[in-house]
């Protein structure tokens, strides 16, 4: 009885930790055959091109550009639908797109640009400068809850928007807006087929039709979107591929194990601790995307001991980038001194950054007051993010920097739609948070980040500096870019020494894809353009 | 009167004792014959002398990070090697053991002290009283208990203090009816009816004949309790309920380690085999005593 009893319990226990263990494991079963089937009809069609299966981590909101502000929404609409301006394959420099040439007025108000000619909607319907004005004429005509980044980029700023012959089209603005060609070029201003726009009303936003390399042809919620090439599209000879399926499968590391099995051909979202693991395999490679993004902590300038400046330098003293870098990014980052990436004109490289020196903290601590230092919420985002794939360990990492001058950092974390607004609202004493950038313009760095008009927007940290407004409204309005680029230089010194945010890194985010795969180049912005994909 | 009490543990169809030892001294002559409960005694003293000296054994603190040295393989300078962050697993697992044991004792005393308050009212006063109570212990036993911990944390918000309370709360109902049914049984005792007769008051004769009456039983549950307790512990640590980083509570040690379960194992065996070692502990010193207190299992 007694002997028995001792055996059952071991039992118990050995069963009860292993059940612990298994508690977390992720389930990513059930796709194989379906996947299987697919790649039979594939082989059977023997197709030049293929097809691409592209597995991320969310689904598109919608799959009309125009009204969403959500990345994953781009990814797939930046293959059906072309801007006017396009961004460079693998950087933000303004290049030719659906117009071909473009004229700037001397006072920056009025922007004349010359279509290119012969391109057809997958409709079939003409490209022309009818169906431009028709699509600034619709964007114009929503308010900013329907037509978030036409109201935000461009507002009220636009006053017209004239077709001067079919391939001529003419913008006059009533304010000059500088990033005026490369805000053309971001993915939600896509020009749309205005017989289709008209044809399907509401229901456009499930019915893309665009000028792009591939068409539409499926979309099955939180599942998968299917695109076909486009036969009749203006650039000879692409797309390569026949088909691309774009696949939602949120867990990265089941998301992985797809692109292992062979269920995926592509994928974004790596763990930067997996890149080992897929350089190992002789099947896979792995893309760099460059990197167009920052991660920061921000230092709520509202709440307690951070309204102090010297305590905000103090914190910015207490971190170890390099290592964060080296153990949370695998080495596939950059430490971040400036509110921006390096990439975007007007980058500061003269600023210095506030080096680790844990003893420099505790002065400054010391002069402001704080000798013995204080207790503060940490707040880490509950979802990886291409600038932090985990906030909770980099959170971690941070208490203990914070620990040694003396900091007490509690740990904090909510839903992710409550800590943004949480967040916005100031209710965070210092929160991870980071940003891609849509344009790659400084602009939409500092500006959306840190002026204060964006304060209840984007500038979580309530940062307010009149002088740094001046700078970026100044900047905003300048035609001239070298001037532009001297304001925001001018406007990052004022931005570090305020320090309202310890800037952490720059990330290159990891894609993974089979071994196979020529001619992908992952886009900074975030929106690939696959016309270039092909097999091998 | 206090001898006669403690004598009265003993079944009363049990002819007097020749010689009057107490029973707590039988008890242990019992006990001690116990090789396996033996074992179970000193694995937990040794997690208890670990939790007191802590400071003194464990190497380095709990949190001291050195991202340069994270996930190293067990070596004469990390024992346990090293985890994510280049932590000492070894200091860790010993500063663990503070956490679980200080866990699994406060949380069962709470749990004793307000089942036994509750059970004992139930049982002697009985009627409405016995159903009130007795109907929300059932519901409270209806639930997985791990679910209705999750659900209490959930209501606090999760910190360690909370996963206590939690745990605490969970187990009430178990020494409840347990004390419950005990205060039925004595309350039909000659002795019980005698100290009524003279007029002793109700609070004296539950504190003074009825509580010491049903000791036994408690302590044995209370020894098996802490047990689940330190894997309930551990289970809401796992899933993100229980201590807060940094602190080095053995079932966030697991979770944490669950990336990195092939990369480096000893990150999870670790503080895994820790849990196993004292509920292991605990169970068979428990089993130990539950047969040593028992009369019927005298031989």
């Amino acid at each position: 009885m007694k002997k028995r009893n001792g055996i059952w319990f071991l039992v118990a226990a050995l069963l009860l930790s292993l059940a612990l263990a298994g508690c977390s494991s992720n389930s990513s079963s059930g796709t194989n055959d379906e996947k299987d089937n697919e790649k039979g009809t594939d082989t059977e069609e023997t197709s030049s091109g293929g097809t691409l299966v592209f597995g991320r981590g969310g689904d598109s909101t919608s799959l009309d550009p125009a009204i969403t502000t959500e990345g994953e929404s781009f990814k797939v609409t930046k293959n059906i639908y072309e801007t006017l301006i396009e961004f460079g394959e693998q950087d933000t420099e303004i290049q030719p797109g659906l117009a071909t040439e473009w004229e700037t007025s001397e006072d920056g108000l009025k922007h004349t640009l010359k279509l290119r000619e012969g391109v057809k909607f997958h409709d079939g319907t003409d490209f022309n400068a009818e169906a431009v004005v028709f699509n600034f004429e619709r964007w114009k005509a929503g308010n900013a809850e329907q037509f978030y980044y036409y109201n935000s980029q461009f507002g009220d700023k636009i006053s017209e928007v004239k077709a001067v012959d079919d391939y001529t089209v003419e913008f006059t603005l009533n304010k000059p807006i500088a990033p005026f060609l490369k805000n053309l070029a971001m993915s939600p201003f896509g020009i749309a087929s205005p017989a289709a726009i008209e044809k399907h009303g509401e229901k456009f936003l499930h019915n893309p039709v665009g000028t792009g390399p591939f068409v539409f042809k499926e979309y099955k919620a939180n599942d998968r979107i299917t695109l076909v090439k486009n036969e009749e599209y203006w650039q000879e000879g692409l797309p390569k591929l026949d088909e691309v399926i774009f696949r939602v499968i949120p867990e990265n590391s089941a998301r992985l194990n797809a692109l292992a099995t062979g269920e995926v051909d592509l994928i974004d979202g790596v763990n930067f601790s997996d890149i080992g693991q897929i350089e190992g395999n002789p099947d896979l490679q792995t893309f760099e995307r460059p990197s167009l993004n920052v991660a920061y902590l921000g230092l709520t300038s509202t709440r307690g001991p951070l309204k102090d400046k010297k305590v905000r330098q103090a914190l910015n003293h207490a971190v170890d980038k390099q290592a964060l870098i080296d153990a949370f990014y695998a080495g596939a980052a950059e430490p971040a001194k400036n509110p921006m990436p390096s990439v975007v004109a007007g980058y500061n490289d003269d600023v210095v950054d506030y080096e680790y020196d844990p003893e420099k903290a505790k002065e400054l601590l010391k002069e402001a007051g704080y000798e013995d230092g204080f207790e503060m919420e940490l707040w880490a985002m509950p979802v990886p993010r291409p600038y932090m794939p985990d906030g909770q360990k980099v959170a971690e990492a941070l208490q203990a920097n914070f620990d040694a001058i003396g900091v007490k950092a509690k740990i904090v974390t909510y839903e992710w739609g409550t800590y943004l607004d949480k967040a916005k609202n100031g209710e965070a004493d210092t929160f991870l948070l980071g940003w891609t950038g849509d344009n790659g313009d400084a602009d939409n760095f500092l500006y959306v980040l840190l002026d204060q008009d964006s304060i209840g927007s984007n500038n979580y940290t309530y940062y307010e500096n009149p002088e740094v407004h001046e700078l970026l409204v100044k900047a905003q309005a300048s035609a001239d870019q070298a001037e532009r680029e001297k304001l925001y230089k001018e406007a990052q010194v004022l931005i570090k020494e305020d320090a309202p945010w310890i800037p952490l890194v720059h990330s290159r985010p990891i894609l993974a894809g089979k071994a196979d795969i020529t001619g992908f180049k992952p886009h900074p912005t975030g929106s690939d353009l696959l016309a270039t994909v092909e097999f091998k | 009167m206090e001898l006669s009490t403690q004598k009265d543990l003993q079944p009363p169809i049990m002819p007097a004792e020749e010689k009057a030892v107490s029973p707590w001294v039988e008890a242990w002559r019992s006990f001690r014959k116990n090789k396996l409960a033996l074992i179970g005694t000193i694995i937990v003293l040794f997690f208890v002398l670990l939790a007191v000296f802590a400071p003194l054994i464990a190497p380095q603190g709990i949190n001291e990070q050195v991202l340069s040295k994270r996930l190293q393989a067990p070596s004469g300078e990390h024992w346990f090697g090293t985890d994510d962050f280049g932590r000492d697993i070894f200091s860790r697992v010993v500063y663990g053991a503070r956490i679980s044991l200080w866990v699994g004792f406060l949380a069962v005393i709470g749990s004793i002290v307000v089942g036994c308050l509750l059970g004992v009212v139930a049982g002697y006063y009985g009627k409405w009283v016995d159903t009130i109570i007795s109907r929300i212990f059932d519901i409270m036993l209806a639930f997985p208990s791990i679910l209705l911990a999750i659900a209490i944390v959930a209501v606090l918000g999760p910190s360690l203090r909370n996963a206590l309370i939690a745990i605490a709360v969970i187990n009430i109902p178990n020494f409840g009816r347990l004390i419950r049914s005990r205060v039925l049984s004595v309350k039909q005792e000659e002795y019980i009816m005698a100290a009524k007769a003279i007029g002793m008051s109700n609070s004296r004769i539950l504190f003074r004949h009825v509580l010491p009456n049903s000791m036994a039983p408690i302590i044995v549950q209370g020894t098996l309790a802490i047990a689940t307790a330190i894997i309930e512990c551990a289970a809401l640590g796992f899933l993100g309920l229980g201590a807060e980083a940094p602190n080095p509570e053995w079932g966030k040690m697991l979770s944490d380690a669950k990336a990195y379960l092939i990369q480096a194992p000893w990150t999870m065996i670790f503080p895994g085999l820790a849990i196993m070692l004292t509920v292991l502990g605990f169970n068979l010193m428990g089993d130990g005593l539950r047969d040593a207190l028992d009369p019927r299992m005298k031989n």
